[in-house]
């Protein structure tokens, strides 16, 4: 292979890289972000360890990547899933079925947040910020209607994230079995519209 | 699908281009009123004053957060003063 060209190189390069990301973010999921030695990853990706540090200079460097490659791909995914126009109930339930999709490591993500660097919560925020934009356009246009209550926007958002977060968060203790997410979601977002639902005279 | 250069944003629909053109490479939220995109300070200035009304986080702390999602961004990766 000491005469492959330096297409198919960089290509290989870039292969092992994306299999080193995704084997992490599995194995993250698996056993925990800040508890999984590199050595696992590379056990699991089937690479020698060392190669592991050839794509990343350090553990670090290897988290920094998984998390900003998992941040793209959420956003993105709730871009997706949130239609112009879309309803607050719309929103709420789009928001529980991406991060339904996403549910293992986004659970780890808030559960290890404040032990991982400071990047890491740079991503978290920029998950929540893509969402509270989709979330205050929604409430807005339907408090204006009169088909919610008026409230301030980082209260909504903050109590739907404290919503949705405890229960992923006790997960163990809420559907010990599969998807926390799948078993309650659409009660939280009954829930959490109920609240809003305009106080009558 | 493009995203914006200067948010980060997915464009999907003609209207979340800047002036609504699909050839610009930044969306309607980073554009001024003339179409042009806005500066990086005030892109900054926009986006911490979004995470406080939006998300309740205090002020500083916001700026920072804001700072740190604009560094990673292609409009502002080589912004002086961008925190790595």
């Amino acid at each position: 292979m000491k005469n492959a060209d330096p297409v198919s190189r960089t290509l290989r390069k870039e292969a092992t890289r994306k299999l080193l990301v995704e084997t992490a973010l599995d194995q993250y999921t698996l056993k925990g972000i800040t508890a999984t030695p590199t050595a696992d990853i590379a056990r699991a990706a089937g690479v020698a360890h060392g190669t592991v540090f050839l794509h990343f200079s350090t553990q670090e460097a290897l988290v920094a990547a998984v998390i900003e490659d998992f941040g793209a791909r959420v956003t993105l995914r709730l871009h997706e899933l949130v239609a112009q126009q879309a309803t607050l109930r719309d929103v709420l339930t789009a928001h529980v079925r991406c991060l339904e999709e996403f549910e293992g490591f986004y659970t780890r993500l808030v559960v290890e947040g404040r032990l991982l660097p400071t990047s890491t919560r740079t991503t978290l925020l920029g998950i929540q910020t893509a969402i509270s934009f989709h979330l205050a356009q929604a409430a807005d246009r339907e408090a204006q209607e009169g088909r919610i209550a008026p409230c301030p926007s980082h209260l909504l958002f903050n109590t739907w994230l404290g919503l949705v977060h405890y229960y992923l968060t006790n997960g163990d203790l809420f559907a010990p079995d599969g998807s926390v997410l799948h078993k309650y979601g659409p009660e939280l977002v009954d829930h959490l519209l109920g609240l809003l639902a305009p106080k009558k005279e | 699908m493009k995203t914006c250069i200067a948010c980060g944003m997915p464009m999907r629909e003609t209207a979340d281009f800047a002036l609504g053109d699909p050839a610009k490479d930044y969306c309607v939220h980073c554009a001024r009123p003339d179409g042009t995109m806005q500066s990086y300070e005030e892109k900054l200035t926009s986006m911490s004053a979004f995470i406080v009304r939006n998300q309740g986080l205090d002020q500083g702390v916001a700026r920072t957060a804001a700072c740190r999602m604009l560094a990673a961004l292609p409009a502002w990766k080589d912004q002086p003063g961008a925190p790595l």
